[in-house]
């Protein structure tokens, strides 16, 4: 049970085409660039193609709760499919902001050593950011400050992500929380 | 009113600051590890949680 082996499954499953597109999202996500820390479950970012709508609106994961089911993945917890010990949270494209992360998610690499080597789509960090900011939890906030700490995102491009999703006031707000000064307002 | 005298703990902050900025360089594969270890290190912790939240639904 490692959260490795569960990424894996998550590739396998966009490999034979049950996930059309999907990226790694969250505190995971996260993981790319900043500071390991602890979180519950992985988040994957799914486009809506993945989900199978019904006629009264309802969106279902169907296609992929068989996939799974079929490699023997059936378990269930509060927050998502369990996968290798690890729910999986797969959350649908929810905003053009979700669509433009999900479209611009980069490849890394997870294990060098397989062969071929494990590599999985994963959320860039203005994204990430992005995302944290709309959101706005505490928990969230904590993770944007950490970037910024950490030095872990590009500051021109998390600005126009902002812009273009409209998330000047979220940033704002973000900033006079964490009484920092807007390190955006010299980028 | 007499003044205290508080140390100055810039540099303690500094390192915990090189430290984060250290354990964000590792690959994802290692951070992926230390997740994992994290995940066992408070699983008793989440169990009991879980156990309690368990009881406070059953009916007394």
């Amino acid at each position: 049970m490692s959260l490795r082996k569960t990424i894996e499954v998550i590739t396998r499953l966009a490999k034979e085409g049950a996930i059309k597109n999907y990226a790694i999202a969250g505190a995971v996500g996260a993981l790319n660039y900043i500071e390991p820390t602890l979180t519950e479950d992985l988040d994957v970012l799914i486009s809506l193609a993945d989900f199978d709508k019904r006629q009264s609106g309802l969106i279902l994961l169907t296609p992929i709760e068989q996939a799974l089911a079929k490699i023997g993945y059936t378990e269930r917890s509060d927050v998502g499919y369990v996968v290798e010990g690890w729910p999986v949270q797969f959350l649908p494209v929810g905003s053009p902001l979700d669509e433009e992360a999900l479209d611009e998610a980069v490849e890394i690499d997870i294990d060098a050593t397989g062969d071929p080597p494990l590599k999985a789509r994963c959320l860039r960090a203005e994204h990430l950011v992005a995302i944290a900011v709309r959101l706005g939890r505490l928990k969230d906030l904590a993770r944007v400050q950490a970037f910024l700490e950490q030095k872990a995102v590009d500051l021109n491009a998390l600005k126009g992500v902002l812009e273009r999703h409209d998330l000047q006031r979220a940033w704002t707000s973000f900033c006079a929380k964490a009484s920092i000064a807007d390190p955006l307002a010299i980028a | 009113m007499q003044s205290k005298h508080y140390p100055d703990i810039s540099d303690i902050i500094a390192r915990k600051q090189a430290g984060r900025r250290q354990r964000a360089k590792l690959s994802f594969a290692e951070k992926l590890d230390i997740v994992d270890a994290l995940r066992e290190r408070v699983r008793p912790i989440v169990e009991a949680r879980n156990a309690r939240r368990l009881a406070a639904r059953q009916p007394a």
